[in-house]
């Protein structure tokens, strides 16, 4: 094991996990008062959809369906870039996803409205760095 | 008894470009003046650590300004009808510093910056390597593409809790967060639209690729990148570090903001090279530096990959 931690299986039940986490973080509240939103954390060839109710995640589909009405913006990445990115101490180049997305390193796209995804960024940065606590 | 920095601030006027700016600096010590620039976005804060160490002020005169519109400096009177929005150009920029540098008679100073602040170096190495007597390039690098975008001055979207936090993740993860947070803290605080502005520098008006291979050698250019800068990184230094003649490539395990997100671990990088250049001081400006060694750390991990999982499954919270 090196010394930025182990590897992860970014599954279903891994992003239940960690959305709990999100949901009963102390800071979280105050950073998503505003966040309302659905959006897609893309892992490999799996879509996994959040429902983001005021900072916290309502729901997660595994899966896209017509009936969600679609998302308004999607993360997406292999799942190696998101196990290395969730490690305790992410290695150089994963340890954000502005790293990850960055045009030189090409590991994350960003997709849909990013608008949205702007709005909220701060809010988001501070969930996904929750996911080095699962 | 009250405690106090050792650090000055002061307001020097400087004229650059048929302009003149009400600029505001700060210093502390005596000796081979070292002049700092900032980051994009950024002001002569991120500095602090540096300006306040009795190892580094008792041989330098250090030296941080903000740039027009940054931090305390204000921008020019009329900017409210500009007609384009705020792009820093290398020209300015360059000749600013110089003109800065005038404005407080320094006798061939040191110029150290960083990020964008860096890459200008190489420009100062180009244009104007009579003037100075060594510069040091923190996260500098010949071209830095991809900053230059719309969402970090857009009004839909809060500039500052934006800007900062696209910017973090260049800080390395195990820098202390007191100093992380604080840096934050300085890109919120950016006028609005002047990060994106400076950016025009770093990734559009920049590139030196083809150029740095003409800088002299006349002065000595010191690079230095963390590991974690994924804007400027160890390997865009290195390839830029090759092509430039006298000069040094240190590679350290910090982020893109070593002065502020690490000042301890930027101490240890540092003191070598401050030392080196007051030794080779012609008019011996400096005492004797420190004996520092810089810490190096290992390559990144591998990592796994998942599953598909075909049944749609649904979680409510």
């Amino acid at each position: 094991m090196s010394k930025y931690g182990s590897r992860k299986s970014i599954d279903l039940e891994w992003i239940e996990r960690w959305a709990r986490r999100v949901n009963e973080d102390r800071v979280m509240p105050k950073l998503g008062r505003f966040f309302n939103a659905r959006f897609v954390l893309g892992v490999d060839d799996v879509d996994y959809l959040l429902h983001m109710r005021e900072g916290k995640v309502a729901k997660i589909s595994e899966g896209l369906e017509p009936s969600d009405f679609g998302y308004e913006f999607a993360l997406r990445a292999p799942s190696s870039a998101w196990s290395k990115f969730s490690q305790k101490t992410p290695p150089p180049m994963f340890n954000d996803i502005w790293a990850m997305a960055h045009p030189l390193h090409k590991q994350l796209r960003i997709e849909g409205n990013q608008l949205t995804f702007w709005q909220n960024m701060r809010a988001m940065h501070w969930m996904l760095s929750l996911m080095r606590e699962v | 008894m009250n405690k106090h920095d050792q650090i000055v601030g002061r307001y020097v006027y400087v004229t650059c470009q048929g302009k003149t700016y009400r600029t505001y600096y700060e210093e502390a010590g005596e000796g081979i003046p070292l002049v700092c620039l900032h980051t994009a976005g950024a002001d002569g804060r991120e500095y602090r650590h540096q300006l306040n160490d009795t190892d580094i002020t008792a041989n330098f005169r250090v030296i941080a300004f903000d740039l027009p519109r940054h931090g305390k400096s204000l921008p020019p009177a009329g900017w409210h009808l500009e007609e384009e929005e705020y792009k820093l150009t290398t020209s300015f920029y360059s000749e600013f510093i110089l003109e800065f540098c005038r404005a407080l008679e320094l006798d061939k100073p040191v110029v150290m910056g960083q990020s964008m602040g860096g890459n200008i170096c190489l420009d100062l190495a180009l244009r104007y390597e009579n003037e100075y007597s060594a510069l040091i390039a923190l996260e500098g690098c010949d071209h830095s593409p991809g900053w230059h975008i719309d969402p970090l001055h857009h009004p839909h979207i809060h500039g500052g809790e934006a800007v900062a936090t696209s910017v973090f993740g260049l800080m390395a993860p195990d820098s202390p967060d007191e100093y992380r947070w604080e840096t934050w803290w300085y890109y919120a605080q950016g006028g609005p639209g002047i990060f994106k502005g400076d950016l025009y520098f770093y990734s559009v008006d920049s590139d030196f690729r083809d150029k740095v291979h003409k800088i002299s050698g006349k002065v000595p250019v010191y690079f230095l990148t963390g590991e974690y800068d994924f804007a400027c990184t160890p390997e865009m230094t290195q390839r830029t570090a090759e092509k430039v003649k006298n000069s040094e490539c240190v590679i350290f395990g910090g982020g893109h903001f070593p002065t502020s997100e690490d000042p301890e671990k930027f101490k240890e990088v540092i003191m070598p090279i401050l030392r080196k250049i007051v030794q080779n001081d012609p008019k011996r400006r400096g005492g004797s530096a420190g004996n520092w060694s810089p810490r190096r750390q290992d390559g990144p991990a591998s990592g796994s990959r998942g599953e598909r999982s075909s049944d749609r499954r649904v979680i409510d919270l």
